[in-house]
């Protein structure tokens, strides 16, 4: 019995040690742990899995221990604590609060130390994970926002698609029907994100100096589009009741699907949804018109990302950054990529006859070739000034106040935001 | 014999044994002390530090006084959301008492019937929150809800439960009735304890229906509904699952519905402490909940003297 509890005693104490030195039970002693929590699930996590595991099996050095955890505020503790985990991922519009708390590190210093090679990556998905010009992420996968066309709709009302915004209103009049009790029963467009609309007419949220410009000429022009040719014809009640008998968003009920709405801004996971839940639709895609007397447009395309970084607490940066490269070795980018549906941020990737597999994938592939890609940049006030432009939205969808009065208060206070 | 032992120790056998019983009580309630020194008390002291603080959980905290509280006067969602939690409090807890106890009135019967009917309004309590509140999203929907349906063949207009900023705390006050079921039961077992002699006597003086009620039931269950009320107000201040459920649009979005109508202060305090990263206002906005909830508890129990009445009054 005195034997047995004595062996209890120092086996416990040799798990503590085994813990304390980065390794745990069920490792190889020799190995480094690394700890992977990521907010992917389902068939994402599964394609993730294989990843980490391909890595174990290569390494002698780090074994990776990858767990599903889609609870970003679980994430946020563990940042903050002592025992956190080592690496992860996230959204871009993540990167400016995180940054500037220190909540994550910066990847300068491992990336010129490891002497890792960027010049493959499509420049703006690279730069949208800046913070204070230092790189506090590396991007994944990325999105950008086109216009996709129902083209039964198109055919069978005889409409040709829209090249400017000015034709983008005739079409939303023509596609858009009402029925004899003035119910919409089909809309030509669905409400756009704002905050990517407005560069399609040139506006910005940020000016060079990151700065707010939330009364810029281009954003309120957007706002004014959508309120003289939706929401006055139509009515803000109408279109709200229309809008909430849409079906699941990821189902074959989803109204871009069922020929409810015939124009959407989407992202590239369109593609891959359409496959699984309306694999009979006629749809292309395509970039978001631009006003005629604005030329130069052509070809933008809101940018956001997925991400990966290393938090500020881990005890082992180096090998984090090592499991990094390996995520976004070309290999392990196009598989994730292809089960997310997502866009690879490597311009080798781009042309990858993999990705053909998904019917109208290209249409966001060759988006990323435009000159014309745009982002927010990030700032420590970023999730504050996001909250806001969602609350101006709100006042300009219900016809409170126009566009130009919300968008002149919200720079008030976001000047406010970046002065604080 | 007993007197020439305490004279020899210098103490009583009792006092000992009455100590060594306190020691013991001591020892058995010291691990809920110990838990609560440090997962109740210590948090609660740190969040007071914290409040007058810059603090964003990833470095040391800076004192920066009451700049924080300072802040709050300036801040349109501290308003927004204090005033959309005091909203539901002033009308989601009376309606939610009167619901409850009339429907609790309305099972106090004999009949074989009763544990169904109790158990079939229980229930909807012990359905997860999460479940119950998209399930509403879709009865409340309104091109297809089964709420706007009934409401149109009764020709009545059909609300915009979740998308109107006008419609979407009634919205929540109607979940809330849908969950009475706790607040009843407790309302069915008070009445059950109203002795019958009383509405015997009643009846016999030719009481009716409204007079015994609010002459015998009333004052008799009133510390039960005193109870529930301060329970319902403190809920109330609290506000968080449902509004965060309705209002939520991406991962950890600091969204507060259309127009910011259902913000309650709970997803505010949440917002600044997991979106925004600010810990040190997050805090700050706890303490004023706190504070409000102190005062309005300290009211509610004040004025109970003048309607609550106790046994032997």
């Amino acid at each position: 019995m005195k034997v047995n509890r004595r062996n209890l005693t120092l086996g416990s104490i040799a798990a503590a040690i085994a813990v304390s030195n980065g390794s745990r039970p069920g490792f190889a002693q020799d190995k480094i742990a690394l700890d992977f929590p990521y907010l992917w699930t389902g068939p994402e996590a599964e394609a993730l899995q294989a990843i980490v595991d391909s890595f174990n099996e290569s390494q002698d050095a780090i074994e990776v221990e990858g767990v599903s955890n889609p609870d970003m505020q679980r994430m946020i503790a563990q940042m903050s604590s002592r025992n956190g985990f080592d690496i992860s991922d996230a959204f871009d519009n993540n990167i400016g609060t995180w940054a500037s708390t220190g909540a994550i590190m910066a990847l300068d210093d491992l990336v010129a130390g490891a002497e890792y090679d960027t010049s493959d990556y499509v420049p703006s998905t690279l730069e949208r994970m800046k913070f204070d010009d230092q790189y506090f992420a590396m991007p994944i996968a990325v999105h950008t926002a086109l216009l996709m066309t129902n083209d039964a709709l198109f055919e069978a009302d005889g409409v040709a698609k829209a090249t400017t915004t000015e034709e983008l209103a005739d079409v939303i009049k023509t596609l858009t029907k009402v029925d004899g009790d003035g119910r919409i029963t089909q809309l030509g467009l669905n409400q756009p994100d704002f905050i990517s609309f407005a560069y399609s007419f040139g506006g910005r949220w940020l000016d060079d100096d990151l700065q707010p410009s939330a009364n810029h000429a281009g954003n309120i022009a957007a706002m004014e589009f959508w309120v003289e040719n939706v929401l006055e014809p139509y009515g803000v009640d109408e279109i709200k009741r229309f809008q909430s008998g849409f079906g699941e968003y990821a189902s074959p009920q989803n109204p871009f699907y069922t020929g409810k709405v015939a124009m959407v801004i989407e992202g590239e996971w369109q593609a891959r949804f359409i496959q699984l839940y309306a694999e009979d639709l006629k749809w292309s895609a395509g970039f978001v018109p631009n006003p005629a007397a604005m030329p130069e447009l052509e070809g933008t395309a809101f940018l956001s990302a997925s991400m990966f970084f290393i938090p500020s607490n881990t005890s082992h940066p180096e090998e984090a950054f090592t499991f990094m490269q390996h995520l976004l070795s070309p290999d392990a980018m196009r598989d994730f990529t292809i089960a997310l549906a997502n866009l690879p941020t490597r311009t080798s990737l781009l042309e990858d006859p993999a990705y053909a597999d998904i019917p109208g994938m290209n249409y966001w592939l060759d988006s990323l070739k435009s000159e014309n890609l745009v982002f927010n940049p990030s700032t420590s006030w970023e999730e504050e000034y996001r909250t806001e432009i969602a609350s101006t939205t709100e006042e300009v969808i219900n016809l409170r106040k126009s566009p130009e009065e919300a968008l002149n208060e919200l720079q008030e206070k976001a000047l406010n935001l970046a002065d604080a | 014999m007993r007197n020439s032992i305490s004279v020899e120790s210098g103490k009583r056998p009792r006092d000992m044994k009455s100590r060594s019983n306190r020691s013991l009580g001591v020892l058995f309630a010291l691990p809920w002390i110990v838990g609560f020194l440090i997962f109740q008390a210590y948090p609660i002291i740190a969040s007071l530090y914290y409040s007058f603080t810059d603090y964003n959980l990833f470095s040391s905290p800076v004192w920066i006084g009451v700049d924080n509280y300072r802040a709050m006067l300036d801040d349109e969602r501290f308003y927004k959301s204090m005033l959309n939690t005091l909203y539901m409090t002033v009308f989601g807890v009376p309606l939610g008492l009167s619901f409850a106890l009339i429907t609790a009135l309305s099972l106090n019967t004999k009949s074989r019937l009763q544990p169904f009917y109790r158990s079939l309004v229980y229930l909807p309590t012990v359905v997860p929150i999460v479940a119950a509140t998209y399930l509403w999203r879709w009865i409340l929907n309104a091109q297809y809800g089964y709420l706007n349906s009934f409401l149109q063949q009764l020709g009545l207009p059909e609300p915009l439960w979740t998308l109107d900023a006008a419609w979407t705390k009634p919205a929540l006050l109607l979940i809330g009735l849908w969950t009475v079921g706790g607040t009843t039961i407790i309302y069915l077992a008070a009445l059950r304890e109203v002795p019958q002699m009383y509405y015997e006597a009643a009846e016999i003086d030719g009481a009716g229906v409204f007079s015994r009620f609010w002459n015998i039931t009333w004052p008799a269950i009133s510390p039960v509904t005193l109870f529930q009320l301060v329970i319902g107000i403190l809920g109330s201040l609290q506000y968080f699952a449902q509004a965060y459920l309705f209002a939520q649009e991406r991962l950890n979005a600091a969204s507060g519905g259309p127009e910011d109508s259902i913000l309650m202060y709970g997803m505010y305090i949440f917002h600044n402490a997991f979106v925004y990263l600010d810990m040190g206002y997050a805090s700050a906005l706890a303490w004023i909940l706190f504070v409000v909830s102190m005062i309005v508890t300290a009211a509610v129990m004040l004025m109970a003297s003048h309607w609550v009445h106790y046994e032997g009054d």
